[in-house]
């Protein structure tokens, strides 16, 4: 009963007033209810093999400072767990600063180990300038305060180690944060200076055959088109890159926002229709309305759109057919973008989500990336998608289907990331500012 | 007139290419390596229209939009300002709104690499023919 008093006391005062503070007053406290000329308080190093002095009052302890216990008889016994009583300081054998003590006019002491649970976790030394006798009752107070200062020991140490594992925890994030942000903007420079010379290039190139060519056989003519070509690949590549970092690190999650599904389907469907104008693909749509808001990303919904149908229209022959569907199917709303194109391979099936993936690794045309874009967008609003080739009911082309729930909220794993300063609010930008 | 157009934009091959595209056309261009020539060349020669790229260093785009926000800038209100930039539309909107509070009241945006002939169109419908 009274370990679990004593345990309760030592919590809630080093709770109110700081470990440090509590111990120097019981200590100070301890020699005054003691008639002591002084007292002092060592604890225990974690390896056990020194005494390292915490609080020191009413004695100079100079000489006396940390001590090894190893070939010390005497600490060896305090530290075993047994109090000792050396009455006459100036003739005991087992003390070995005896001028130091004569000096303060010390004539005996006494050593105290204190515990926390079986352990010892230090001693108390009180000093006291004449001949000291104990009694029963001296001893129980002794006891006592010795059973509270391990007490409050324990309870100080594992605050600290509590502060300390948090405080470690907030450095880690703001680290972790901090890289995030250097890699970001790392990234965005990157993508914006590997872009810039293709730009020029292209720049040229569309000039040279804006300004005649005459002079050129229509082989040559063939290559510029196609070199102009290649360079849109690279940058599309370049851009879906960025894209997919940033979806992977998060960065998207500052964009959520509540988003009417009605204003992006409106906005994906008439930039599906001049995706698909120049192949004389027909765009059809069947929306069934009305269509709750969500709590979104508006960019990245019409992005995951727009890729699907930019998809169809690179898989599907001049003349053909998108259908575009959408509609709430239980808690979600389910929108898929359908094609009478090509299709998608058996063999390819399993793949076609996976970076880098694309069916026909000869093609020259696609990143590769821009269903895996799309499956880090449905994901980021803890959606599903899921591709079929050929449609079940009409035996040709593509479908890809995706359902965002409705009332999603973002990642909380991800939340802290809201915070985050207006500068990595977007990538692009703040990365390049610095340029 | 409307024929004198400030071209900003610190890739020496960007502006290279659109000031052929443009003085082939007629246009007299002027030139800027960043925002703070622009603004002082906006000042000293007066452009009929101004082609600004939005990442420059010292002075970018967006510093320049806000600086003809300020009264001091208040003759060249009317500028037409054509954004030529690589940054996606949608998330600089957003950074300038974002950032200043207002809208980036541009004349119209074009994305590089952008077509020859969709910037003369661009800069025609903008500074009408006499």
């Amino acid at each position: 009963m009274r370990h679990e008093i004593i345990h309760e006391i030592a919590q809630s005062v080093t709770a109110a007033g700081g470990a440090e503070n509590i111990i120097r007053a019981l200590v100070e406290a301890t020699a005054r209810g003691m008639d002591a000329k002084g007292c002092s308080l060592f604890t225990l190093s974690d390896d056990g093999r020194r005494l390292v002095p915490r609080i020191c009052c009413g004695i100079d302890e100079g000489g006396l400072r940390e001590s090894l216990i190893l070939g010390d008889d005497a600490l060896r016994q305090v530290i075993g767990g047994a109090p000792l009583f050396i009455w006459d300081a100036a003739r005991d054998p087992r003390v070995r600063e005896k001028e130091g003590l004569r000096r303060q006019g010390v004539s005996s002491i006494v050593f105290l180990p204190f515990r926390d649970g079986e352990r010892v976790r230090g001693i108390l030394r009180l000093y006291f300038s004449e001949a000291m006798s104990f009694d029963r009752e001296d001893l129980d107070f002794l006891e006592s305060i010795a059973e509270l200062v391990g007490g409050i020991l324990r309870s100080a140490e594992s605050r600290d180690r509590l502060e300390r594992d948090a405080e470690q925890a907030r450095r880690d994030l703001q680290r972790i944060r901090d890289e995030r942000r250097h890699f970001l903007s790392f990234l965005s420079m990157v993508t914006h200076d590997l872009k810039s010379p293709l730009v020029a290039v292209q720049g040229y190139l569309k000039l040279l055959l804006r300004k005649g060519t005459g002079c050129l056989d229509e082989r040559m003519v063939r290559g510029i088109h196609r070199s102009i070509e290649r360079m849109d690949g690279m940058m599309e590549l370049i851009s879906d890159l960025l894209e997919l970092s940033r979806l992977e690190s998060g960065q998207v999650i500052k964009e959520l926002k509540s988003v009417s599904w009605e204003e992006v389907l409106g906005a994906a469907v008439e930039m599906a229709h001049e995706l698909a104008s120049p192949k004389s693909i027909a765009v059809a749509t069947e929306i069934r309305r009305p269509l709750p808001d969500v709590f979104a990303s508006d960019i990245r919904l019409q992005q995951l759109i727009l890729n699907l149908v930019s998809n169809s229209v690179r898989h599907t022959p001049r003349g053909g057919r998108i259908t575009i569907r959408a509609g709430r199917q239980g808690d979600a709303v389910a929108v898929s973008v359908e094609d009478s194109g090509s299709g998608v391979a058996p063999e390819h099936l399993p793949h076609v989500f996976e970076e880098f993936y694309k069916g026909d690794p000869e093609s020259a045309e696609g990143t590769g990336l821009g269903l895996s874009i799309c499956k880090r967008i449905v994901d980021m609003h803890h959606g599903h998608i899921r591709l079929e080739s050929p449609v079940p009911e009409t035996g040709v082309g593509t479908r890809v289907s995706f359902a965002i729930p409705v009332g999603v909220t973002c990642l909380l794993e991800d939340r802290w990331m809201l915070e985050g300063d207006s500068a990595t609010r977007f990538g692009v930008a703040s990365g390049e500012e610095g340029k | 007139m409307g024929r004198k157009i400030l071209l900003a934009d610190d890739d020496p091959d960007v502006v290279d290419v659109v000031s052929i595209i443009l003085e082939d056309e007629g246009y007299e261009v002027v030139m800027a390596r960043d925002g703070a020539e622009a603004l002082e060349k906006i000042r000293s020669e007066g452009p009929d229209l101004v082609i600004l790229d939005l990442l420059m260093p010292r002075v970018d785009g967006f510093a320049v939009f806000n600086t003809l926000r300020e009264p001091a800038y208040e003759r060249w209100s009317q500028l037409p300002v054509v954004v030529l930039t690589s940054v996606r539309e949608e998330v600089s909107k957003r950074r300038y709104e974002l950032e200043s509070g207002k809208s980036m009241g541009y004349a119209a945006y074009l994305e590089k690499p952008v077509e020859p002939e969709e910037l003369l169109e661009t800069i025609s419908s903008l500074l009408p023919k006499d």
